[in-house]
């Protein structure tokens, strides 16, 4: 470790004299380790997609989750520690709930983004705590789409990535995206071929969440035989 | 304070809830392949003055169940807005939730809560033997009995006078709805506090379709 870094490296509550947080850039480290997710605005609402980490043939792939219903009409995609997006998630639903309870009606995605990036950011001030090691892209069938990043930063975006090799992976989706929101057909194309870069991908190492035909829409995943309608040819 | 609240069909007798059951005629009857509810649609402020003649007294708690409900308009809103909310909680963690499962959180918000309602729960739960209907009662007080048919509100006794002679539980879906409704028209003819028409809600394996009759 470098011999400057040590004072400021303690807690993360505390700046560096240029005024960095060493342990939220940690955090956000850690995210571009995780396996990537990405999220694409459709005229049909928003798509998420992403790519399980499957460490061994032996794992069942359906129990690695990295996209989360939060309520009936939002969903996440988390990239970074599973067990800190976990955490969130449960953050995210208890947002959801709230508002119901509150206001019978479903929270806004953009509310939902900014309820969990409150919870995140209070870990980035408070002494004892740790920064959350993930960030997650939340969509709802109003059509939002946003991340959250370990500093508790709410981002808006036509479409995004997170995880590893996000920026690869962003200017795949750049290249992909027409100026007007296109179908959902073409959004879940491009989310997965943004995942798959160059290689080939196996419906089993994805997961894509969309909203569905329903009134009002809700979110949901779709199976194996529906994504290997849209993987990329091996 | 009392008498400030809206009740379905509720008797003003200047107390507080205490569980004893306050307004309304609501009827459920489970039947072969499928469940029934049927509610009146009056609401009155004190037993005294009719304020709404087209309530709805039913409403879908989760894909296949629905309850109705007497007591205090409130209550039953603020009701409803937690059962849902602990319903889709418990979806998210668990996966659908059987019918006793939605009772026992119902009738524990209940007894927790101080709504001041009483219900009848129905639904179907999709087993390896087939859809499967289920009724329950669940009093002001919290406490959860599974049964075949029920009557709650103010109309009780009369609807059940009416069930009694009539009802056919493993009936048709036809013929228990039938019995049903006649048994929230016999109640309203007599029950001063219940009235205005029939709301009645059919569940089935394919879900919750509710519908108001004249």
């Amino acid at each position: 470790m470098e011999p400057d870094r040590q004072a400021y490296d303690r807690g993360q509550t505390i700046f560096s004299p240029d005024g960095r947080l060493y342990q939220v850039e940690y955090a956000r480290e850690a995210v571009s380790r995780g396996s990537p997710s990405v999220g694409v605005r459709t005229a049909e609402g928003p798509v998420l997609a992403a790519r399980r980490p499957l460490r061994s043939p032996l794992i069942e792939p359906e129990s690695v989750a990295k996209i989360h219903e939060i309520d009936d009409h939002a969903a996440v995609a988390a990239a970074g520690h599973a067990a800190d997006a976990r955490r969130l998630v449960e953050v995210g639903r208890e947002a959801a709930t709230g508002h119901r309870i509150r206001y019978d009606e479903p929270i806004g995605t953009d509310a939902l983004a900014r309820a969990v990036a409150d919870h995140v950011q209070e870990h980035t001030q408070t002494g004892g705590s740790r920064p959350y090691g993930t960030a997650l892209l939340v969509a709802g069938t109003d059509g939002g789409l946003f991340e959250v990043d370990p500093g508790g930063t709410v981002a808006g975006w036509r479409a995004g990535a997170i995880g590893a090799d996000a920026g690869e992976v962003r200017s795949v989706l750049a290249e992909g995206l027409e100026d007007e929101p296109g179908t959902l057909d073409r959004g879940i194309e491009l989310a997965l071929g943004a995942l798959a870069r160059e290689d080939s991908l196996e419906p089993e190492e994805v997961a894509v969440a969309t909203p569905d035909a329903g009134e009002p829409a809700t979110f949901s995943r779709l199976s194996s035989a529906e994504i290997d309608r849209f993987t990329p040819a091996s | 304070m009392r008498s400030e609240l809206e009740e379905f069909g509720g008797i003003d007798d200047g107390t507080e809830p205490t569980g004893i059951e306050t307004g309304t005629t609501i009827v459920a009857v489970a039947g072969s392949e499928g469940a029934v509810l049927a509610a009146d649609r009056r609401a009155s402020l004190g037993g005294r003055l009719v304020t709404n003649r087209s309530v709805r007294k039913i409403e879908p708690v989760a894909e296949r169940a629905a309850v109705a409900f007497s007591g205090t308009v409130g209550g039953a809103q603020a009701f409803l807005r937690g059962l849902r909310a602990h319903r889709r909680r418990y979806e998210q963690r668990h996966g659908e939730a059987s019918v006793e499962t939605i009772a026992t959180v119902a009738g524990r918000l209940i007894a927790e809560g101080g709504f001041g309602v009483g219900l009848l729960l129905a639904g179907v739960d999709r087993g390896e033997s087939g859809p499967t209907p289920a009724v329950y009662e669940i009093d002001p007080a919290g406490g959860v009995l599974a049964t075949e048919y029920a009557a709650s509100g103010s109309g009780t006794q009369l609807a059940y006078g009416a069930l009694e002679g009539s009802v056919d539980t493993g009936g048709t879906p036809e013929a228990i709805e039938e019995t049903a409704i006649g048994a929230v028209r016999a109640a309203s003819e007599r029950d001063a506090v219940s009235g205005d028409g029939v709301t009645v809600a059919r569940l089935s394996g394919a879900g919750v379709s509710i519908e108001e009759v004249a």
